[in-house]
C-alpha cells in the first residue's frame, strides 16, 4: 500500500472530489453533490413510504423511523424551544434534520465514507436560509423597529450596559450567527473525517510494517467510527435545535 | 425509488478521490513543468538546457509550489452549493407537500383514534356503571316488592283463615242450633202425636170400661188428667 509519504495527497484532497458528470460546467456533479441527492432520495423514500402505509396501532419499519423522527423534532426541538406555535415550522425543521443527518452519516457508510457536510456548501447555504427565516419571523411578529429594538436592546438590561451589549448583540445576532452555525457543523464533520482517515492510514501503514502494531489504531478506528455515528446525529440535532432556538427568540423577544 | 437509490449509491461508491483521478501533487507538478517547458521552448525539441533553465526559473518554481498549496477547505464550491441547495429545496418541497403531512397525519389520526377509543371505553364504563346501578336499584325494588307481596299474601291468608274459621264456626253453630231446634220440634211433635194417640187409646179404653158415654168436655178433662198422670209417672 502506497498511501503514505510522497504520494499521499495534501490534506484538502481528502475533501475535494473530481467532477463525475458535466465536467467544468457550473452544474458539474461530484461525489459531494451525489451524497446530497442521496440524502434527498433516502429521506423522501422513508417519509413517502411511511405515509403510504395504512396506519397501524404500532408503527413498524420505515414508518417507525419517520414517526420517531417527527416525534423527536416535535417533543425535543420545537416544544422545548418555541412552544406550540412553533409547530408550523416542523416540516422545515424535520427536513433540515434528516437532510443533514443523511449527508453526515455517509461518513461511516463503507465504500462511500465521506460526510458531505465536511464541505462548506450545504452548511453555509442552510445557515443563510436559517438567518433569513429567523430575521423574517422576527420582523413579521414584532415589526421592523420592534424586532431590532428587542434584538439590540434586550429588555431588562441596565441602560448603561447597552454600550457593551448592543454592539455584541449586533455582531452576534446579525453577523456571526449564520457563520457559527455553518462552521460548527462543517468543522465537526471535517474533524471526524480526518480522524477516521488518520486511523485508517495508520492501520494500513502499521499492518504493512508490523501487523501487530495495527491492532491499536484499528481498535481506535472502530471506536471512532461508532463515535462519528453519534457525532453525525448530534450535529444534525444541534443545527436543527439552534435553528429552532433562533426562530423562538424572534417570536418571543422577552426570552 | 429503491432502484434510483441503488444506482445513486453505486455512482457515489465508484467515484474516486481527487488523488486517485490524477490530481495528485505529482501529476500537478508534472503537468505544470511540461507546460512551462512548452512555453519556454520555441520548437518541439526539448534540450537538457531547456529543462535546466526552466527548473531554475523562480516563476516556474512558484508555480510548481502552488501544487502543494491546497485550496481553502472553508470556501464553498459553487457547484456543490447549487446541487446542495437544489437538493434541500427539492426535499423541502417533497416533505412540505407530501411526506410530512402524510406521516404527521397518520400519527395524529392514531393519537385521535387512541383518544377516541379511551373516551369510548370510559363512556362504556360509565354506561355499564349506570346500567349496573339501575339493575341494582331494580333488584332492590323487586326485593321490596316481593317482600311486600309476600307480606300482603300472608296478611290476606291470615285474614282468609280467620274469616273461614269464623264462617265455619258460625255455620257449625247455626247447624247445631238448627239441629237442636229440629230435635226440639220433632220432640214436641212426637209428644203431641203420642198424646193424641194415647188419648185416643185411653178414650177407647175408658169407653169400654165405663161403658158409659161422657160428654166431650168430660172426656177431654178425663184425658188430660190421664195424660198428666201418665206424664207424671213417666217423668
Amino acid at each position: 500500500m502506497n498511501v503514505l509519504a510522497l504520494d499521499f495527497p495534501p490534506i484538502t484532497h481528502l475533501f475535494e472530489w473530481p467532477d463525475i458528470l458535466f465536467n467544468g460546467t457550473w452544474y458539474a456533479l461530484n461525489k459531494t453533490s451525489l451524497i446530497y441527492l442521496a440524502a434527498v432520495v433516502i429521506t423522501s423514500a422513508i417519509f413517502l413510504s411511511a405515509g403510504r402505509k395504512k396506519t397501524s396501532l404500532v408503527p413498524v419499519g420505515v414508518q417507525h423511523v419517520a414517526e420517531a423522527g417527527v416525534n423527536f423534532i416535535e417533543e425535543s426541538v420545537v416544544m422545548e424551544t418555541i412552544g406550540p406555535e412553533g409547530k408550523k415550522y416542523m416540516p422545515f425543521l424535520t427536513t433540515m434534520f434528516f437532510f443533514i443527518l443523511f449527508s453526515n452519516i455517509f461518513e461511516v457508510i463503507p465504500g462511500i465514507q465521506f460526510p458531505a457536510n465536511s464541505r462548506m456548501a450545504v452548511p453555509i447555504t442552510l445557515a443563510l436560509v436559517v438567518w433569513l427565516i429567523y430575521n423574517f419571523v422576527g420582523i413579521r411578529s414584532q415589526g421592523l423597529l420592534g424586532y431590532f429594538k428587542n434584538s439590540l436592546f434586550p429588555p431588562g438590561v441596565p441602560k448603561a450596559l447597552y454600550l457593551i451589549v448592543t454592539p455584541i448583540e449586533l455582531v452576534s445576532t446579525f453577523v456571526v450567527r449564520p457563520f457559527s452555525l455553518a462552521i460548527r457543523l462543517w468543522a465537526n464533520m471535517v474533524a471526524g473525517h480526518l480522524l477516521l482517515v488518520t486511523f485508517a492510514i495508520l492501520t494500513a501503514a502499521l499492518w504493512d510494517a508490523t501487523y501487530v502494531g495495527a491492532v491499536a489504531p484499528f481498535a481506535m478506528l472502530v471506536l471512532m467510527t461508532g463515535f462519528e455515528i453519534l457525532v453525525s446525529v448530534l450535529q444534525a440535532f444541534i443545527f436543527t435545535i439552534l435553528t429552532a432556538v433562533y426562530i423562538g427568540g424572534s417570536l418571543h423577544p422577552a426570552h | 425509488m429503491v432502484a434510483s437509490l441503488v444506482s445513486l449509491m453505486s455512482i457515489v461508491a465508484f467515484a474516486g478521490p481527487a488523488s486517485a483521478s490524477g490530481e495528485s501533487v505529482g501529476s500537478c507538478v508534472a503537468e505544470k513543468f511540461e507546460e512551462s517547458l512548452h512555453h519556454h521552448g520555441e520548437s518541439d525539441h526539448v534540450t537538457s538546457d531547456d529543462i535546466h533553465h526552466v527548473a531554475h526559473d523562480e516563476a516556474v518554481q512558484d508555480e510548481l509550489e502552488a501544487c502543494l498549496e491546497a485550496p481553502s477547505p472553508i470556501l464553498p464550491e459553487l457547484t456543490e452549493i447549487i446541487w446542495g441547495g437544489a437538493a434541500f429545496l427539492i426535499l423541502l418541497v417533497i416533505m412540505v407537500k407530501k411526506g410530512f403531512p402524510a406521516v404527521k397525519g397518520a400519527m395524529d389520526a392514531r393519537s385521535e383514534k387512541i383518544r377516541a377509543d379511551l373516551d369510548a371505553a370510559e363512556q362504556a364504563k360509565t354506561d355499564a356503571q349506570t346500567v349496573q346501578s339501575d339493575y341494582e336499584a331494580q333488584l332492590a325494588d323487586a326485593k321490596t316488592e316481593s317482600a311486600r307481596i309476600i307480606e300482603e299474601a300472608r296478611v290476606t291468608a291470615d285474614q282468609l283463615r280467620t274469616d273461614l274459621s269464623a264462617q265455619a264456626e258460625a255455620s257449625i253453630a247455626e247447624m247445631r242450633e238448627k239441629a237442636a231446634a229440629d230435635v226440639e220440634a220433632q220432640k214436641a211433635q212426637a209428644i203431641a202425636d203420642l198424646r193424641a194417640e194415647v188419648s185416643g187409646i185411653a178414650l177407647g179404653a175408658a169407653e169400654r170400661v165405663v161403658q158409659s158415654s161422657l160428654d166431650a168436655d168430660a172426656q177431654a178433662r178425663l184425658i188430660d188428667a190421664y195424660i198428666d198422670e201418665v206424664t207424671g209417672s213417666n217423668g
